[in-house]
C-alpha cells in the first residue's frame, strides 16, 4: 500500500467525520465506503423511527427525548472516523468494532420492537403446562369409565348460634364429614365406605344443586383420597375458596356439596368421539346409489362407511393442489424460460412478464390467498383450493421454467437442423429432457403443498386447519394437541413418500429392450397410475366437496372489493403502520432465525450421522435427535402460535416464538446435513495426532462447517420473512396482523397496501439472500 | 452447387468468427475444413443452415439464396441438408429409433409428430438406417447407454432420415478415439461415394483429411487462408494455418 502513504491521514478522516465514509471513498475503498455510508443511514433511519414509534431506547431530559442508542451510533460513527485514519496508513480496524455495533444496535432494536419478554416466559410457565400435559395425552383414544362417588352436604357459613345438624340429603355411597357447618379454610374430616379398595379418587366441591364445582387442593396439587383393604376412607381438608363465592353471612347459610369420586377406567382403548372429526369414523350408511342400481344391494339397504374426517379433507386438499399446479404450471413454465422464448419474435418480453407474474405470485403466502379469495369464492374447502393451487402453481412454474432452461440445448440444435418447428424442438428435445426433474419437483411440491394445506383452512374453514381453529377458540388444548400429532404422522409420511419417490425417478432407468417400448399409457403401470391418479382426484374432489359454481358466483360486492385491492391506499397513515408492522414482520424473522439457529447448533451434531452415528451407544440419541427436528419441522409456524400466545399473550413476541420452533426443526436439518458433508480428511488428520472427538470437532470439523452454516442462516431469514408474514394471521403480530385487521375492517385498499409491501419486502429479500449466499460460497 | 459468397459472422458480443469468406463446393465433394480451434469452423457450418445467422453474406445453394428465405422456407431447405455434431446431440434419455425419427421432423405433419405417430413408412426408414450403421438391434435401447462410437453413429443415422443432399459435419470425430475416427469417417466416405452426397467436414487431423478429403479449405482467424486439394497442403501452408509452433501429429 505504498502510494497511499503520500496521502496525509487528518483529511481523510476529516472527510469520514463529515460524512461517513468519505475518507475510505477518498482512499479509493469504495466498497467500503459504501457499505459505510449504507449502514451509517439505515442505521439512523432505524433509531430515529423505532423511538417514533415504539418507543424503543427513550431517554427524557425534560422536554428532550431521544434515543440512548445515539450513543451507539455515535461509536459506530468515530470508529468510522479512526478507520479513515488508519486506512491512510495502510493499516485496517478490528472487525469487532466494525460489525459488532451496527449488529448490536440491531439486535437491540429488534428486541424491543418485537416485545421480547424473557420474563413473562418464566412466570406463565404454569399455564403452559396445561398444553404440554394436553400435547402427552392428545384426545385421541379413550376407555370407557366406571364412576364411584358419594356426596354429602354441609352449611356455609355457620349461623350464630351453629347449626348441629347438617343441611342433610347427599347421593351415591355413604360418606359423611365431621361437621355440620364451616367456613373457608376450616378443616374437615371426611369418611366413606363401601368403595372399591385400594383405589386412589379426588375430592370436589360443589354448588349444591347447581353444575358449578371446583377440585379440593391442598397447596396447590390435589387432595387424594385412598381406600383400604375394605374400601373406607379418611380425608382431612381445608375448605376451599369456592365456598365463599356468594358471600358468607351468618344470617343466610348455603348449601354446599363435597363429594368424593373415583373415576376407573375399563374396557380397551377406543377412539374417542374427538377422533372421529379429526380422522375419522366408521358409520353405518344407506347403501350408495350405484350399487342398488346394479343390484348389488337391495333398495333401503345399509352398509358400515369410512366417513372420514378433517385431516383426509386436508390430505385431499394437498394432493389436488398439486395435481392442479402440475398440470397448469408445465405448458406454463415454457413461458418463463429463457431459451425457449428467445426463439419467438417478441419473446423476451414474454419471458420477463411471465417471470415477474410466478414471481409475484409465489411472494405472497397461501394463507394471504386464501384470505383474498375468500371475498370471491366464499369460506370453505373450494377457496383453500385455489389458494394453495395458485400459489403452487407460480412456485412450480419459476421451478420448472429454470429446469428447462438448465436442458442440454445440442439436442434442440440437432432437431432445428433436421427441419423441426418450435413445437417439434420443444416436443422431441426438450421434454424427455425434463420429465425427471419435473417429477420431483412435482413430488417435492406434493411435500410442500401437504404442509400449506394444513394451515389453509384456519381462514377458508375446511379441514384440519379450521378444526384445530375451532379448538383453540374453544381453549380445547387436547383436541390441538391431537390435531397436530395426526398433522405430524401426515406430514411424516408424505415427506418420506416423496423423498423415496424423488430417489427413484433417478434410479430405475436404462433398461435394455429388443422390441419397441409400448407408449407409456399403454403399459399396465402406465394404465395403473393414470387410474390411480383419476380416483385420487375425483375422491379428493368429492371429499372435500368442491363446487366449482362458486367460482361463477362471487358475492355481490366482489367487483368493488377486487378494485378496492388494487387501488392500494398510499395515504401517509396507513404507509406507517405498514412500515411499522413490517419493520416487526422482519426482525421477528430475524430473531426467530437466531434463536433457532442457535438452539439448532448442538443439535446438528447430535443429529449428523457421521458424529453420533456410528456407536451403538450414541445410535438413539441420533435417531431422538433425527425425530425431534422432523417432528417439530412438521408442523407449520403459524399452528404453534397458539401454545406461545396462551404462553406470553398475543402479539410479535408469541409469532417469534413460534416461528423459531419451525426454525429449529428447518435449520437443525439443514445444519446436520452440513455437518454429514464435512470431509473427513483434516478429523483423521487430527485424530491421528492423537487429539481427542472434542478437539477434532473444534478444530477439523467448526472451521469446515461455518460457511454453510451461515449461508443456511441467511437462507432461513428469507424464508422466515415469508413465513413472518403469516404468523400474525394466528395472533403473532406483524404485518399479517395488520393484514387481517384490514380485511376485517372491510378496508380492502389499505389490505391492498399490504400486500404490495410484502412482494416488495419479499422479492428484495429472496434477492438479497441469494446474492450474499453466492458471495459465500 | 453450393457457393458461399462473402460470409462474415459478427457475433452480439463483438466477436469476429467470420470474416469475408467465399468458397465453393461442387456437388459429390467431400470437402474438409481444416483451421485452429476458435478459427471459425463450427461458425461456418451453422451458418450454412442458418443454425446461426450470417451477418451478411450469401450462401446460394442450387440457385436458392438461403439467407434471403423466410424461417418456414429454410425449415423445407433445412430437411435436405443433414447435420452431423461433435457432442452427437442426442436427447440421452430417449431410445435410440426415437432419436433416429427426429430426424424426419421436417417432413411429417406437426401435430401427428407431437404425439410421437410416425408413420409405418418412417419407422422401417429408421430401422434401415440402423441396420446400415450396424446399430439394428440397438433401436430401443436409450441413447444414453451406447458408446460415444456408437451415439455419432445414431447421429448420422438421423441425419440421413432427412434423406438429405449434403452433409454439414461439425468436427465428427474430435470426441472419439482414433480407431472410431476412422470407422465414422468410412461411413461418410460410403455417404459420399455411393450415395454421391456432397460432404463438408470440419477435422482437427491433417492425415484425417489427406485419407478422406476430396479438398479442402482452411480457416484461420475466421478468414479463408487455403483452398485447393488436399495434397496442396504443405510444410508453409501447414505453418501458415496452425502457427509457426505447429507440430504434425499423425493419428493411427
Ligand atoms: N455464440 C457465440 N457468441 C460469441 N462468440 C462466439 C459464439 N460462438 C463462437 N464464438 C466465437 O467465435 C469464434 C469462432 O468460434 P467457432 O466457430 O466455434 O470456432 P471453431 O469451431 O473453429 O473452434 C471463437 O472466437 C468463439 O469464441
Ligand atoms: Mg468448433
Amino acid at each position: 500500500m505504498a502510494p497511499v502513504r503520500t496521502k496525509t491521514p487528518l483529511l481523510p478522516a476529516l472527510l469520514s467525520l463529515v460524512i461517513p465514509g468519505a475518507g475510505q471513498m477518498y482512499l479509493g475503498a469504495r466498497m467500503v465506503a459504501a457499505s459505510i455510508f449504507g449502514t451509517a443511514v439505515v442505521l439512523a433511519f432505524l433509531i430515529w423511527f423505532t423511538l417514533e414509534n415504539f418507543r424503543v431506547g427513550l431517554v427524557e431530559w425534560g422536554t428532550l427525548k431521544t434515543s440512548w442508542l445515539w450513543l451507539l451510533f455515535a461509536v459506530f460513527w468515530l470508529w468510522n472516523v479512526w478507520d479513515a485514519y488508519r486506512r491512510a496508513h495502510g493499516r485496517t480496524t478490528p472487525r469487532l468494532v466494525s460489525f459488532g455495533i451496527p449488529i448490536l444496535l440491531i439486535y437491540i432494536i429488534a428486541w424491543q420492537v418485537t416485545d421480547v419478554n424473557l420474563l413473562r416466559l418464566v412466570t406463565r410457565f404454569s399455564d403452559v403446562q396445561i398444553i404440554f400435559d394436553a400435547l402427552i395425552h392428545p384426545d385421541l383414544l379413550t376407555r370407557d369409565t366406571v364412576v364411584h362417588q358419594g356426596m354429602t352436604t354441609i352449611w356455609i357459613p355457620c349461623s350464630n348460634p351453629p347449626q348441629t345438624v347438617g343441611p342433610g340429603g347427599g347421593s351415591g355411597l355413604p360418606v359423611g364429614i365431621d361437621k355440620p357447618c364451616g367456613t373457608v379454610g376450616d378443616t374437615l374430616v371426611m369418611a366413606g365406605q363401601g368403595f372399591e379398595p385400594n383405589t386412589t379418587g379426588n375430592l370436589y366441591w360443589q354448588e349444591y344443586g347447581g353444575t358449578n364445582e371446583v377440585q379440593v387442593r391442598s397447596g396447590g396439587a390435589p387432595v387424594l383420597v385412598t381406600t383400604d383393604a375394605e374400601g373406607k376412607f379418611v380425608v382431612p381438608f381445608a375448605i376451599p375458596a369456592f365456598a365463599g363465592r356468594d358471600g358468607l353471612d351468618p344470617n343466610s347459610p348455603i348449601v354446599n356439596g363435597i363429594e368424593a369420586r373415583f373415576i376407573r377406567e375399563v374396557g380397551p382403548l377406543k377412539p374417542s368421539e374427538n377422533f372421529g372429526t379429526l380422522i375419522g369414523k366408521i358409520e353405518i350408511k344407506p347403501a350408495p346409489d350405484w350399487m342398488t342400481a346394479f343390484g348389488i344391494m337391495p333398495v333401503g339397504a345399509t352398509l358400515p362407511a369410512f366417513e372420514p374426517g378433517g385431516i383426509f379433507v386436508t390430505i385431499a386438499l394437498g394432493l389436488m393442489a398439486t395435481l392442479i399446479s402440475i398440470v397448469v404450471a408445465a405448458p406454463l413454465s415454457f413461458f418463463g424460460a429463457h431459451n425457449i422464448m428467445a426463439r419467438v419474435r417478441g419473446g423476451t418480453v414474454i419471458y420477463y412478464i411471465a417471470r415477474a407474474i410466478f414471481n409475484v405470485t409465489r411472494s405472497i403466502d397461501t394463507l394471504i390467498w386464501a384470505i383474498i379469495l375468500v371475498t370471491w369464492t366464499g369460506l370453505g374447502a373450494f377457496t383453500g383450493l385455489m389458494a394453495l393451487s395458485i400459489h403452487s402453481i407460480a412456485a412450480v412454474a419459476k421451478l420448472y421454467s429454470e429446469e428447462v432452461e438448465h436442458i442440454d440445448p445440442g439436442p434442440v440444435e440437432a432437431t432445428t437442423a433436421a427441419g423441426g418447428n418450435l413445437l417439434q424442438n420443444i416436443r422431441f428435445a426438450v421434454i424427455p429432457q425434463i420429465v425427471p426433474s419435473f417429477l420431483a419437483y412435482s413430488l417435492l411440491r406434493w411435500d410442500i403443498n401437504m404442509r400449506s394445506a394444513t394451515v389453509v383452512g384456519l381462514v377458508s374453514a375446511a379441514g384440519v386447519g379450521f378444526y384445530i381453529f375451532e379448538a383453540i377458540r374453544k381453549g380445547g388444548y387436547r383436541e390441538y394437541a391431537a390435531a397436530l400429532w395426526c398433522i405430524a404422522v401426515v406430514v411424516l409420511i408424505v415427506d418420506f413418500l416423496s423423498a423415496y419417490w424423488r430417489e427413484q425417478i433417478f434410479k430405475n432407468e436404462a433398461q435394455a429392450s429388443s422390441a419397441p417400448p409400448k407408449a407409456f399409457y399403454q403399459t399396465p403401470r402406465g394404465i395403473f397410475y393414470t387410474v390411480l391418479f383419476v380416483a385420487v382426484f375425483i375422491l379428493s374432489w368429492n371429499l372435500a366437496q368442491i363446487d366449482l359454481g362458486k367460482l361463477f358466483e362471487p358475492a355481490p360486492t366482489f367487483g368493488k372489493v377486487l378494485l378496492d385491492f388494487v387501488s392500494v391506499d398510499t395515504s401517509p397513515g396507513v404507509l406507517d403502520s405498514v412500515m411499522r408492522n413490517l419493520l416487526v414482520t422482519i426482525f421477528q424473522a430475524l430473531l426467530a432465525t437466531t434463536l433457532g439457529g442457535v438452539i439448532a447448533l448442538p443439535f446438528a451434531f447430535l443429529a449428523a450421522r457421521n458424529i453420533t452415528g456410528r456407536t451403538r451407544a450414541a445410535l438413539p440419541v441420533y435417531y431422538a435427535a433425527r425425530f425431534v427436528l422432523s417432528f417439530l419441522r412438521s408442523i407449520e409456524a403459524v399452528l404453534y402460535v397458539a401454545i406461545f400466545v396462551f404462553w406470553v399473550g398475543v402479539g410479535a413476541f408469541a409469532g417469534m416464538l413460534a416461528l423459531s420452533i419451525t426454525t429449529f426443526g428447518l435449520i437443525g436439518k439443514l445444519f446436520s446435513e452440513a455437518v454429514e458433508n464435512i470431509e473427513e480428511g483434516p478429523v483423521e488428520a487430527l485424530t491421528a495426532t492423537g487429539a481427542n472427538r472434542l478437539q477434532s470437532i473444534a478444530f477439523a470439523i467448526v472451521p469446515q462447517i461455518v460457511p454453510p452454516f451461515i449461508s443456511y442462516a441467511i437462507y432461513q431469514w428469507d424464508i422466515n420473512i415469508r413465513l413472518a408474514t403469516i404468523i400474525g394471521l394466528a395472533g403473532g403480530g406483524g404485518i399479517g396482523q395488520l393484514f387481517q385487521n384490514y380485511v376485517g375492517q372491510l378496508q380492502y385498499h389499505k389490505a391492498g397496501t399490504v400486500i404490495l409491501a410484502i412482494v416488495i419486502v419479499v422479492t428484495l429479500m429472496d434477492f438479497a439472500s441469494a446474492k450474499i449466499r453466492e458471495r459465500l460460497v | 452447387m453450393l457457393r458461399v459468397e462473402h460470409l462474415t459472422k459478427v457475433f452480439p458480443n463483438g466477436t469476429v468468427a467470420l470474416k469475408d469468406v467465399t468458397f465453393e463446393v461442387a456437388d459429390g465433394e467431400f470437402l474438409a475444413v481444416i483451421g485452429l480451434s476458435g478459427s471459425g469452423k463450427s461458425t461456418l457450418l451453422r451458418c450454412i443452415n442458418r443454425l446461426i445467422e450470417p451477418t451478411s453474406g450469401k450462401i446460394i445453394w442450387d440457385g436458392t439464396d438461403l439467407t434471403a428465405l423466410s424461417p418456414s422456407e429454410m425449415r423445407r431447405v433445412r430437411r435436405k441438408i443433414g447435420f452431423v455434431f461433435q457432442q452427437f446431440n442426442l436427447v440421452r434419455r430417449s431410445n435410440v429409433i426415437t432419436n433416429v425419427l427426429t430426424g424426419r421432423l421436417g417432413y411429417v405433419n406437426t401435430a401427428q409428430s407431437l404425439l410421437n405417430a410416425f408413420s409405418k413408412e418412417d419407422n422401417d426408414r429408421a430401422l434401415n438406417n440402423l441396420e446400415r450403421l450396424g446399430l439394428r438391434e440397438k433401436a430401443y435401447v436409450r441413447a444414453d447407454s451406447l458408446s460415444g462410437g456408437q451415439q455419432q453413429r445414431v447421429g448420422i443415422a438421423r441425419a440421413l432420415m432427412q434423406e438429405p443432399k449434403i452433409i454439414l459435419a461439425d468436427e465428427p470425430v474430435a470426441s472419439l478415439d482414433p480407431v472410431l475416427s476412422h470407422s465414422i469417417l468410412k461411413y461418410l466416405e460410403q455417404l459420399n461415394r455411393e450415395d454421391g452426397l456432397t460432404v463438408l467436414c470440419s477435422l482437427h487431423f491433417l492425415d484425417l483429411v489427406h485419407r478422406y478429403a476430396t479438398s479442402a479449405i482452411a480457416l484461420k482467424e475466421g478468414q479463408l487462408v487455403f483452398q485447393g486439394l488436399p495434397q496442396e497442403i504443405d510444410d508453409a501452408q501447414f505453418k501458415a494455418i496452425y502457427g509457426q509452433e505447429a507440430q504434425r501429429v499423425s493419428i493411427i
